[in-house]
């Protein structure tokens, strides 16, 4: 009985050493790592050349009511949506895209659509990327749901700037120039389809895969000094979500699931590869994508400065991420979307958004975005 | 031993048994084992290879599938309260090889030596010490643990590693062999700083590999500490670590690691 009591004290002991060590260091750690976050206010209004908000997997909003998400972008979007631009990164409407018109699901995915391209106030620009819901859930009529989700949304910008790209299908690139910005537009998802990816009617620039990857290279290079690049698609780069092995089972058992949405498959390698090798040179400021329905900020690496996750947009869609080594911020169950600043002169600020809101409110994470 | 030779004959599954009843029933074969300590005391298998002599360590950070990752790392491992007055010290250094991401696989190379060893008039000669392991990140899950720690980063998991240790010349004519195997669950939260709270329950095999030591069969250990991940720089981890052989006279051991990642 002694003994015992001695064992236990003895490890409660170590237990409160390792304890008191671990915090020493702590301590100091985070003196050292403060940081100021820049609010909305201390902005000059009149400094920002192009705000750019970005918002991933909004394809599933309450039918009751519109979400904190979507109505907080829109309130930001109205100060001054002559200098925005609203990308929504793919799965804009779940489960499984626009169907064919008299469809019972047609009057429910209008609806998810329409959502969004409200949350668009009048004179901002609206770009959709697809994402692999839009494309009939990765099914056969996936090509045709693609094309009828860039018709009506169209239809319901009635008149506005409000576009998918890239259009009827086409892997893109499509690229945008707004001031400094350079606009990247892809669609991931064509690479990773199983079904069709062209018919008659395609008339796509690049309609191979060697092809595209040699003319992302051409546009992520674009002429003129200080430009400021961002590649938009659905399928990240990088993630510490579902789709790059992690929460729940992780890598070396889902390895073998062999899912093309997924990081750790040989398709989505291929794609990410491709693309990477089109950034080599030249690394864009970011590449930012959805899929994963997380908001995550990460070192991306030698051939690209960042990668922006923000699958975030629906709220009752949210999931698990970890941390990665290369993360700078990272969040988990929550919604929300990012929001890139893009400063006359010089410097591009990035604010991440996460609702429900704390009472510290709902901007978590700033960061001014340097080439590295 | 008592409550080991019970769990051997009640017929129910050791997935069935609570986590804490398991480490109920290691902490209470040690101290038995403890109260029946008696003669000299030599350094055993356990202690002698890396799965005794050096600390236990937090899972590996997680990190993009697109890269793998060289690092390194320095180990310093102190046993004490070992049935007398003298301790054991080990210092190591290591090369650790992360696939994709994910699993870790390390080499160890370092040194054990006694300590206070004068007056029980016992060699003081040291050792060389080697090992292999491979760690791999199993299940992980956030909302649970976010929710518990009120921290919306925080996310634990589930792993398990198996390591193989070497030891030449723990004592004249002796050499160390062990195979370790674990299940090494760790929580990790905060944002800038990752604090990583770690249990790392395991057991080890002592396989003879010198003629002239019979072998002495299975114990099993606990370790349990706190890692600092991304300590000042991205790649930068210290961890703090302690770990107790339920084996009698093996002690306590109290140690710290630090091992750096190369990002590309």
């Amino acid at each position: 009985m002694i003994g015992s009591l001695d064992s236990q004290f003895t490890i409660i002991r170590s237990a409160r050493i390792v304890a008191r060590a671990g915090m020493c260091v702590l301590a100091i750690s985070a003196a050292a790592g403060c940081h100021h976050r820049v609010t909305l206010q201390e902005l000059p209004a009149d400094q920002i050349e192009t705000t750019l908000f970005l918002i991933g997997d909004a394809g599933e909003p309450d039918p009751r009511q519109v979400g904190a998400p979507l109505d907080s972008l829109t309130a930001q979007a109205s100060v001054a949506p002559e200098r925005t631009i609203i990308v929504f990164l793919g799965d804009n409407v779940y489960p499984g895209g626009i169907p064919a018109e008299g469809a019972a699901e047609w009057a429910d995915a209008r609806r998810r659509l329409e959502a969004q391209v409200k949350a668009i106030p009048p004179g901002a620009r609206g770009i959709f990327v697809p994402g692999n819901h839009d494309w009939g859930n990765e099914g056969p009529f996936g090509l045709y749901s693609i094309r009828l989700q860039e018709q009506l949304i169209s239809s319901l910008a009635q008149g506005r700037n409000v576009r998918l790209l890239p259009t009827n299908g086409c892997p893109g690139p499509v690229s945008v120039d707004v001031g400094r910005l350079r606009l990247v537009a892809l669609d991931t998802q064509w690479w990773l389809h199983s079904f069709i990816v062209r018919d008659s009617t395609s008339r796509c620039s690049s309609p191979t895969i060697a092809a595209v990857t040699a003319e992302v290279r051409r546009e992520v290079r674009p002429p003129g000094e200080g430009r400021v690049v961002f590649v938009a698609g659905h399928h990240p780069l990088m993630t510490g979500g579902l789709h790059g092995g992690y929460c729940g089972v992780t890598g070396p058992l889902r390895r073998f699931g062999g899912l093309s949405q997924d990081i750790l498959s040989s398709a989505n390698k291929t794609m990410r590869d491709s693309l990477r090798s089109a950034f080599t040179g030249q690394p864009p400021l970011a590449y930012v994508a959805g899929h994963d329905h997380t908001l995550q900020v990460l070192r991306g690496g030698r051939n690209v400065n960042y990668v922006l996750v923000s699958g975030a947009g629906s709220a009752s869609k949210t999931e698990c991420s970890v941390k990665l080594r290369e993360s700078y911020y990272n969040t988990q169950h929550r919604s929300g979307f990012m929001r890139v600043d893009i400063m006359k002169g010089k410097g591009v600020l990035l604010r991440v958004f996460r609702y429900p809101a704390p009472r510290s409110g709902a901007l978590a994470y700033t960061r001014w975005l340097e080439p590295r | 031993m008592i409550a080991i030779s019970l769990m051997r004959f009640v017929r129910v599954p050791i997935s069935a048994l609570s986590p804490s009843l398991m480490l109920a029933a290691m902490i209470g074969a040690s101290c038995i084992a403890n109260a029946q300590n008696v003669g000299p005391l030599p350094v055993f298998p356990e202690e002698a290879t890396p799965i005794g002599a050096l600390p236990p360590m937090a899972l590996p950070m997680p990190a993009s599938r697109d890269q793998n990752y060289w690092g390194l790392r320095l180990q310093a491992g102190q046993r004490q309260e070992r049935s007398g007055p003298e301790n054991l010290l080990a210092f190591a250094g290591g090369i650790d090889y992360q696939l994709r991401g994910g699993s870790i696989f390390g080499l160890t190379g370092g040194y054990q030596r006694r300590q206070n060893c004068e007056s029980t008039g016992s060699d003081c000669g040291g050792h060389a010490l080697f090992g292999l392991r491979g760690r791999f990140n199993v299940v992980t899950g956030g909302p649970t643990i976010a929710s518990i720690v009120g921290d919306e980063s925080a996310t634990s998991t589930l792993g398990t590693e198996i390591g193989f240790g070497y030891a030449p010349r723990v004592s004249p004519g002796v050499n160390a062999c062990t195979l370790d195997v674990g299940l090494p669950y760790s929580i990790a939260m905060l944002q800038s700083v990752r604090v990583v709270p770690f249990i790392t329950p395991g057991a080890v095999w002592d396989i003879n590999c010198s003629s002239a030591q019979a072998s002495s069969g299975r114990s099993f250990l606990l370790g349990f500490g706190i890692g600092l991940q991304q300590l000042g720089m991205r790649g930068l981890d210290v961890n703090i670590g302690a770990q107790r052989i339920f084996r009698r006279s093996t002690g306590l051991q109290l140690g710290i690691s630090v091992s750096w990642v190369r990002l590309p």
